[in-house]
């Protein structure tokens, strides 16, 4: 399903106006990463309204602000903040047309979707997986879960396996901002898997998306997908369990 | 170096802009220095863009501080933004704030001078910014919205209420505020499309 431009608009708007809020919030802002057609009409109205909001009388902040953005600029090494990243940074383009749009997809779902795939990992926590995806089909069914754990290692949930890939494989890949995606090796159908990375794993950087491909047996000989795309999911930062407000 | 005046919506390509622009070019290669005067530019304006919608110093402060980190880990994507920088980090800043605010229910302490009309006059010198973005078209847009619409959409705006907020605030309905804005976005919508400013489709 395809948002009309209308409908697209009208979120856009409530987005910059900032009405637009909570889980509703975060499912635009996925959105206008992984579709270039959804950022365009967000930049649009940010273009239009965001400058009306810098006609406010200047504040002085005080100077610990600054001494505090300086320690945790070179603490970070100034390439890993350990918040999430805020809206709407940086383009996403280069997902390629017909293949990767789904990813941009995900619809009302979501939200709820995501509640409960938490709900799921809730029990085994040993520590809050950093970031989650829930991969659907194209017909918004969700397949799979895949959450990332202590910085190294990628846990797939399957939700719903596949009927009729026996003698195929199912070939997990991320699919960053730019470029071509990445594979994060094999998983299997009728069970979960889990996918050890090495730590800031290559693969894994500026990817936004996770999809799985149905390959050969044994994996694409390529290095990329060559079957079709089974399901995909826009990868969003875990936002721990809700605390009570 | 002299703070950049950031109140003109500067449309991008004034000296200002381009010289931000150039200052978060050089923080993306790791200029830590150039990094601090975007700072020094621009701390003063964004502060009061988080204090607005947060109504509280100390979150204010966190909220500047994580989209200053944020601004400097992403400083790379601003050039794919194509949008002046002051319009790309208030978004940041607007983000953050809104993403932060928890708000206890509470009667909304609003400005009513500044929601009256969506411009905010008293912090606008730039009319001359604004006679050159062609008697810009959203100001005239924002002129064809009925009074209840665009008093919605600015207290939204300016102060981060929600709908149910504004519904409180207003003493309506909640559904008539959501209707309000919605129909008030709409027509904005239509009205700069008309104007040319706003094409529909792909950007």
């Amino acid at each position: 399903m395809r948002l009309s431009d209308k409908a697209l608009h009208l979120l856009a708007a409530e987005y910059v106006v900032g009405t637009l809020r909570g889980p509703a919030r975060r499912r635009f802002a996925s959105m206008a990463r992984a579709d270039r057609r959804v950022e365009a009409i967000l930049r649009r109205w940010e273009g239009e309204l965001t400058p009306l909001a810098e006609r406010v009388m200047p504040v002085e902040p005080p100077v610990r602000v600054w001494r505090e953005i300086e320690k945790r600029v070179l603490d970070s090494g100034a390439s890993r903040p350990r918040d999430r990243p805020l809206v709407p940074l940086g383009g996403t383009s280069g997902l390629s047309p017909g293949v990767w749009r789904a990813l941009a997809m995900l619809s009302a779902g979501f939200a709820s979707v995501l509640a409960v795939a938490f709900l799921w990992f809730a029990p085994q926590r040993e520590s809050d997986p950093a970031f989650v995806a829930v991969l659907t089909a194209s017909d918004a069914v969700p397949r799979m879960v895949v959450a990332m754990h202590g910085g190294n290692e990628l846990r797939v949930r399957m939700v719903k396996p596949w009927t009729g890939v026996e003698g195929k494989s199912l070939e997990l890949w991320a699919v960053p901002k730019n470029g071509a995606p990445r594979s994060l090796g094999l998983i299997e159908n009728d069970r979960d898997s889990r996918i050890r990375l090495a730590s800031a794993d290559a693969r894994i950087t500026g990817a936004n998306a996770f999809a799985v491909s149905l390959e050969p047996r044994g994996g694409s000989a390529t290095g990329q997908p060559t079957g079709p795309v089974l399901c995909s999911g826009v990868i969003a930062p875990y936002q721990g369990p809700r605390r009570a407000a | 170096m002299p703070p950049l005046e950031m109140s003109n919506p500067a449309p991008d390509g004034t000296p200002q802009q381009s010289r931000l622009a150039e200052l978060l070019s050089r923080s993306a290669l790791g200029d830590r220095a150039a990094f601090a005067d975007v700072y020094a530019a621009t701390r003063a304006k964004l502060f009061a863009v988080s204090l607005r919608i947060v109504r509280d110093r100390a979150i204010a402060e966190e909220v500047l501080q994580d989209s200053f980190v944020s601004i400097w880990t992403h400083a790379g994507d601003y050039a794919r933004a194509k949008s002046a920088p002051t319009t790309w980090m208030t978004a940041i800043v607007r983000n953050r704030s809104l993403d932060v605010l928890r708000r206890p229910r509470e009667e909304a302490d609003v400005d009513e001078a500044l929601t009256a009309n969506l411009v905010d006059e008293s912090a606008a010198p730039a009319r001359e910014v604004e006679a050159r973005r062609e008697a810009h078209s959203l100001a005239a847009c924002l002129g064809e919205l009925e009074a209840g619409e665009r008093q919605s959409i600015a207290l939204a705006f300016y102060h981060g209420l929600s709908h149910s907020e504004l519904a409180g605030h207003l003493r309506k309905p909640l559904g008539t505020v959501k209707t309000h804005i919605r129909r008030g976005l709409a027509k904005l919508r239509d009205c700069l499309e008309r104007s040319g400013s706003f094409v529909a489709g792909e950007g």
